[in-house]
């Protein structure tokens, strides 16, 4: 997978995206409030928060479908607070799937390449390796209010992947999923991150799952969000939903989020 | 160790096929009504020539190079009308798809063409263009393009957001956005529009064709009535049902199946 390199290069130690007090309203509601991240390259960051406190908000701001109110956005230490669409591929997996239904599964892939710029001669390979690697190859030909809920899920993981992105977005893109095809579909992006290193923020509000994919997890309040804590995952990969380490991190991680969101009295003994 | 029964499931194919034969049934039974109530009417009354009777003249009817020359001269003005009113309806439909002054300002003059009975505007038409056949065209162009404004600007209001904010992550824009995210949304619109003005506009112009011209079904129509030839009147009401039934099963339903083939019905 590409990352592109700005003409002047990146300056050292600059980190991929860096959000400084961002802040965002809808209306005249603020539901983000001064926000500082930072997304190095390569890195897994999982944005954990309870319903409604602003996290897809946050990406819709980054993917620039929303302005920031207040703040500042950067990409490689270059000014882009207007969002990174226009500077960079995004690939962005929403909640629901958002395919085309009235084109069948290969064409929402060539659809996006096309308009992301991939030479044509690289999508008929690249829509087989992506729909391959996410298990639904041989769904290529179909329309996809044929396929399952999980099944659209995953070409719309390979329709972002498809694009050669610079950042991935990913809007609790398994929320909607059953367990067992949400555990495999985070085992498959897990194994896609390791061989394409994409910087890549993941909104959940799931604790095990910011867990099990992140390298770092970014605890929100409730809204208006704001950051309360970054939890660096000591987790070696690859990682294992059976793995007793990554329990007990859950445990502490649980206790430890029910007391910053308040809603335990005291520490978790 | 328990053993489990599962009825055999129907096959898909048969199931379709059951489906089919239900749906052909019900046609066939709404015909077979039909046919029953001609038949009473033709025994019991003396103004309703009996079934036998029409259908004896039917091939010396349709025989006539006449008869073809008005199906024809009709059947260009309904296409041509429709068409003119499908563009007028979509122009209007997009000044009408977000509130504004010309959005409001062609809704008025909308709503006010809908209130318009076609009666009152074949009359209209005579008045303005004489016995020209342009006032045929003007009125089945004017009585249908209202309806085609009103679907599509729904359509166009209801384009799904989400699909757009996705085409906007992915840089979809210009003639690709049109072509792969708008159109397709339009598309049940237009098909509903279109069906429907289709079978108004063949309602209006025999309307419009015996106030205002000399040629035509509407025409032909009047003339029979006029001189008490019954059975013609009958000859010509089976020729236009016949248009109609052909333009919905042979033209639209076959193009629908092909056009909204991705929904999961």
């Amino acid at each position: 997978m590409r990352g592109t390199v700005p003409a002047s290069g990146p300056a050292d130690g600059d980190p991929y995206l860096e959000l400084r007090g961002v802040t965002v309203k809808h209306a005249d509601r603020t539901v983000v409030s001064g926000i500082d991240l930072a997304l190095r390259p390569g890195e897994f960051v999982a944005l954990l928060g309870p319903s409604g406190c602003g996290k897809s908000s946050l990406l819709h701001v980054l993917a620039g479908l929303a302005p920031v109110a207040g703040g500042a956005l950067r990409h490689r230490g270059d000014e882009a607070t207007d969002g990174l669409r226009g500077r960079v591929r995004v690939g962005y997996v929403f909640q629901d799937h958002r395919l085309l239904p009235w084109r069948t599964v290969g064409q929402n892939i060539e659809i996006a390449m096309k308009a992301a710029g991939v030479p044509a001669a690289e999508w008929d390979e690249r829509i087989e390796r992506f729909l391959g690697m996410l298990r639904v190859a041989e769904y290529r030909g179909s329309w996809p209010m044929r396929l399952s809920g999980g099944q659209r899920q995953r070409v719309s993981i390979a329709r972002a992947l498809a694009v050669e992105p610079d950042v991935v977005l990913m809007d609790e893109p398994f929320s909607g999923l059953d367990e067992v095809t949400g555990r495999a579909m985070r085992q498959e992006l897990t194994r896609l991150h390791e061989v394409a290193s994409v910087p890549t923020l993941f909104v959940t509000h799931s604790i095990r799952e910011a867990l099990f994919l992140a390298d770092r997890v970014v605890i929100l309040s409730h809204g208006p969000a704001r950051v309360l804590k970054t939890l660096d995952v000591p987790l070696a990969r690859p990682r294992r939903h059976e793995d007793p380490a990554l329990a007990r991190l859950e445990a502490e991680t649980v206790a430890d989020v029910l007391r910053e969101w308040d809603l335990t009295e005291g520490p978790a003994s | 160790m328990t053993s489990v029964t599962t009825p055999a499931a129907p096959t898909a194919v048969g199931t379709r096929l059951r489906a089919a034969a239900g749906r052909w049934a019900l046609s066939a039974a709404g015909v077979g009504g039909v046919l029953a109530l001609w038949w009473v009417g033709g025994s019991a009354t003396r103004y309703v020539p009996p079934i036998g009777e029409v259908a004896g003249e039917l091939p010396h009817f349709l025989g006539q190079s006449s008869t073809w020359v008005a199906v024809g001269t009709t059947t260009q003005r309904v296409l041509w009308s429709l068409a003119v009113a499908l563009v007028l309806g979509t122009a209007a439909a997009w000044v009408m798809r977000r509130d504004g002054f010309w959005s409001r300002v062609t809704a008025s003059l909308t709503a006010f063409a809908i209130a318009v009975p076609s009666t009152v505007a074949a009359l209209l038409a005579l008045y303005l263009f004489r016995r020209d056949p342009l006032g045929v065209y003007a009125v089945v162009t004017f009585i249908c393009f209202p309806f085609v404004a009103t679907m599509l600007r729904q359509g166009m209001r209801e384009l799904d957001r989400n699909i757009g904010e996705m085409s906007d992550v992915y840089g979809l824009s210009g003639t690709a956005r049109a072509r792969h995210v708008v159109l397709p949304q339009l598309v049940p619109y237009v098909f509903a529009a279109t069906r429907n003005e289709y079978a108004h506009a063949w309602k209006v112009v025999v309307l419009a064709e015996l106030f205002i011209v000399n040629s035509g079904m509407g025409y032909e129509f009047s003339q029979a009535f006029d001189h008490f030839l019954l059975t013609e009147v009958l000859l010509w009401l089976l020729v236009f049902v016949a248009i109609l039934l052909a333009g919905e099963y042979l033209v639209f339903r076959t193009i629908e199946r092909y056009v909204l083939s991705w929904r999961v019905l």
